[in-house]
């Protein structure tokens, strides 16, 4: 150690490397977990637990079987102990489904110990260690392996059950044993389940590479469809705000003599309109998207509810057949609650039109004392299949906009094949 | 002489409201008022103002659709003066290139309402100049939409015209370029008005728009 520790450069490194490597064949063969089990289903293991099993089950039975002449002298009877290790053996591997480290040494340490109680009796001239049965089952325990850890560690382990079987070998009687074939049946086993294994983990990052990328397209969708509502509210208070400013100004004129208090007043309030004004320019300004300039949305007022004869005319000339009704004493409403009202309306409407072309659809618009409720329903699509992916965009902007102002939105199929949207907006939380 | 105006806006507050503040103002006199485009289509034939106030976003038709009806019709005479809530963006921007003479905010002062009624009836300066010249700045760069019309090209134009024009569209006032150019108020005049003739443009906005758009004057930083 002391002649190493002098040692600078290359060498140095090649001991520290060399005083590393106990620690590492430690983890890669001990105590670094291995993969999890893939769930049912998963990619990479569509029949991973139920087929793979009993295909498993088989193999290590026939492998038993056939194993069983290997460990015992021609023309003897079969001794406890070898049906034992064969036993043994046949269970090691079948747990290397679910432990495939721990089955891997188990397997090898009984085809050592197998190799020690038996070899006395074994007749010169056979392939032992490596008979075909054992290098099949510790083919086996390998690929089992290789399916579940990294290359380098599943290599590792081919190396070691190399050595294993040939220490085995030597130090027994010498027997003739068949290094290459052995090596060559074991390193494919393990390219094999290596393979499967990159094959799986690629699939499944596929996977959840479009998960995420589904979720932050949900997500911008959903920031998206705030940034709009937000942009229609402030937009509403905005106009409400400029019309303060005016009728501050106006109010003057409509006394005679107006006393210096009231003036002052109203001075005061208009200041504090068009201050509030300019907050609002502020925050429009970042609310503002690209998007906005396409929805054309500033060419008209926000809507209210008043325009909904409007909304369901042109549905109707699209090809919709709509009925609309409404119930209780129509009455203007707050701002928000008329638009966001009016946007239900249309976005559940423009759903009909998207994904059931053909169907009829309601309206009916409730005012209560409380609440006001705005019920969309269609009936089955006339060409039923149409129905595309992708209807979430509405539903989301629905929510959103109920959740705002405290409200419940419940949407779902109705019995007859169509689809009902159901928003209740509270009135008192506003007022 | 008195200015005639013509108050368009949905809300009837607003209506109202302006009618209040510009018959208080001496030489200012509001003689109708329009509920949407449509109406202030009819009304603008109707009652032939001298100034339209007019509101972006109406039901119906919209203050820019208006606008290009009303300044495009032949002999037209009025002007439109495009009132927005807040927003001066490419709608404004939209609105000047259809023919508005000016815009204003809705939440400015009677004074400053009185002053851009005067300003844009006169047609002899750019209604807030400065912010005016940001605006088509920023916006000319953007714009999508179909170009002014090119009946005359900058070349068609004096050495002198062109020069006149890039004034215009620093948003100087007739007085100021005269006193820029070192030459009569009237000489000005004179030239403001072979421009538009040559360019077929029918005030000094569209005529600051022709300039940034045709690339006479660029914006600066661009």
């Amino acid at each position: 150690m002391s002649k190493l520790s002098g040692m600078t450069g290359a060498g140095g490194r090649i001991a520290a490397a060399l005083r590393g490597l106990p620690r590492m064949l430690r983890e890669d063969l001990w105590t670094a977990p291995v993969d999890p089990v893939p769930p049912m289903g998963a990619p990479g293991s569509p029949v991973w637990r139920p087929a793979f099993g009993m295909l498993l089950t088989l193999v290590v039975t026939v492998l038993g079987v056939w194993h069983v002449p290997d460990l015992v002298p021609h023309g003897a009877a079969v001794p406890e102990y070898v049906v034992l290790l064969v036993v043994s053996q046949a269970l090691a591997l079948l747990t290397g489904m679910w432990h495939p480290l721990y089955a891997w040494w188990a397997s090898l340490a009984l085809m050592v110990v197998s190799v020690r109680i038996t070899a006395y009796a074994m007749t010169p001239g056979e392939l032992y260690p490596w008979t075909g049965p054992e290098i099949a089952l510790q083919g086996t325990a390998l690929f089992l392996l290789a399916l579940r850890v990294r290359p380098r560690r599943a290599g590792l382990a081919l190396v070691l059950s190399l050595l294993a079987g040939l220490s085995a070998g030597s130090t027994t009687r010498p027997h003739h044993y068949s290094l290459y074939v052995a090596a060559l049946v074991l390193f494919t086993a393990v390219v094999i389940g290596a393979a499967l294994r990159a094959l799986r983990v690629a699939r499944t990052e596929l996977v959840e590479q479009s998960e995420l990328t589904e979720e932050e397209r949900a997500r911008r969708t959903l920031l998206e469809e705030r940034n709009r509502i937000a942009r229609e509210l402030h937009d509403v208070v905005a106009h409400h705000m400029s019309v303060i400013s005016i009728q501050a100004q106006v109010a003057p004129h409509l006394v005679e003599n107006p006393s210096d208090e009231l003036r002052e007043n109203l001075t005061g309030i208009r200041e504090n309109a068009v201050e509030a004004l300019a907050e609002l320019r502020r925050v429009l300004g970042v609310l503002r998207s690209e998007d906005a300039v396409a929805d054309g949305l500033r060419h008209a007022p926000q809507p209210t509810l008043e325009r909904l004869d409007e909304l369901i005319g042109k549905v109707r000339s699209a090809g919709i057949t709509v009925t609309a009704e409404t119930t209780g004493r129509r009455r203007p409403l707050p701002p928000g609650v008329e638009l966001s009202a009016f946007r239900i309306v249309q976005e559940a409407l423009s759903n009909v039109l998207r994904h059931a072309p053909g169907a009829r659809a309601r309206v009916q618009v409730g005012y209560h004392s409380a609440a006001v409720t705005v019920r969309v329903t269609n009936t089955a699509p006339a060409s039923p299949g149409r129905s595309t992916g992708g209807g979430g965009h509405g539903l989301l902007g629905m929510r959103e906009r109920t959740a705002m102002l405290g409200g419940d939105l419940t949407h779902g199929p109705t019995p007859g094949g169509g689809f009902e949207v159901v928003a209740t907006l509270p009135l008192e939380e506003l007022s | 002489m008195t200015i005639r105006v013509l108050i368009a806006d949905d809300q009837m507050m607003v209506r109202q409201g302006f009618t209040v503040l510009l018959n208080a103002e001496p030489g200012i006199e509001v003689v109708g008022q329009a509920v949407d485009g449509v109406d202030a289509l009819e009304k603008t034939a109707e009652l032939d103002p001298d100034v339209v106030l007019m509101d972006i976003r109406m039901p119906r038709l919209g203050g820019i659709d208006a606008t290009r009806r009303i300044t495009g019709a032949p002999g037209a005479t009025a002007r439109v003066l495009v009132l927005t809530t807040f927003d001066l963006d490419e709608y404004v921007y939209e609105a000047l290139r259809s023919g508005a003479s000016g815009f204003l905010l809705k939440d400015a002062s009677a004074d400053e309402l009185a002053q851009a009624v005067r300003v844009v009836a006169a047609g002899d300066a750019l209604l807030a100049p400065h912010i005016t010249k940001r605006l088509i700045a920023e916006f000319s760069r953007v714009s999508a939409g179909p170009r002014p019309p090119d009946r005359g090209r900058v070349g068609d134009l004096t050495e002198r015209e062109t020069e006149v024009l890039s004034l215009i569209a620093q948003g100087l006032s007739n007085a100021e370029i005269a006193a820029h150019l070192v030459v009569a108020e009237q000489t000005v005049k004179t030239h403001v008005s072979r421009i538009l003739v040559k360019l077929g443009l029918r005030d000094r906005t569209q005529a600051a728009v022709y300039a940034y758009e045709s690339g006479l004057v660029r914006p600066a930083g661009y």
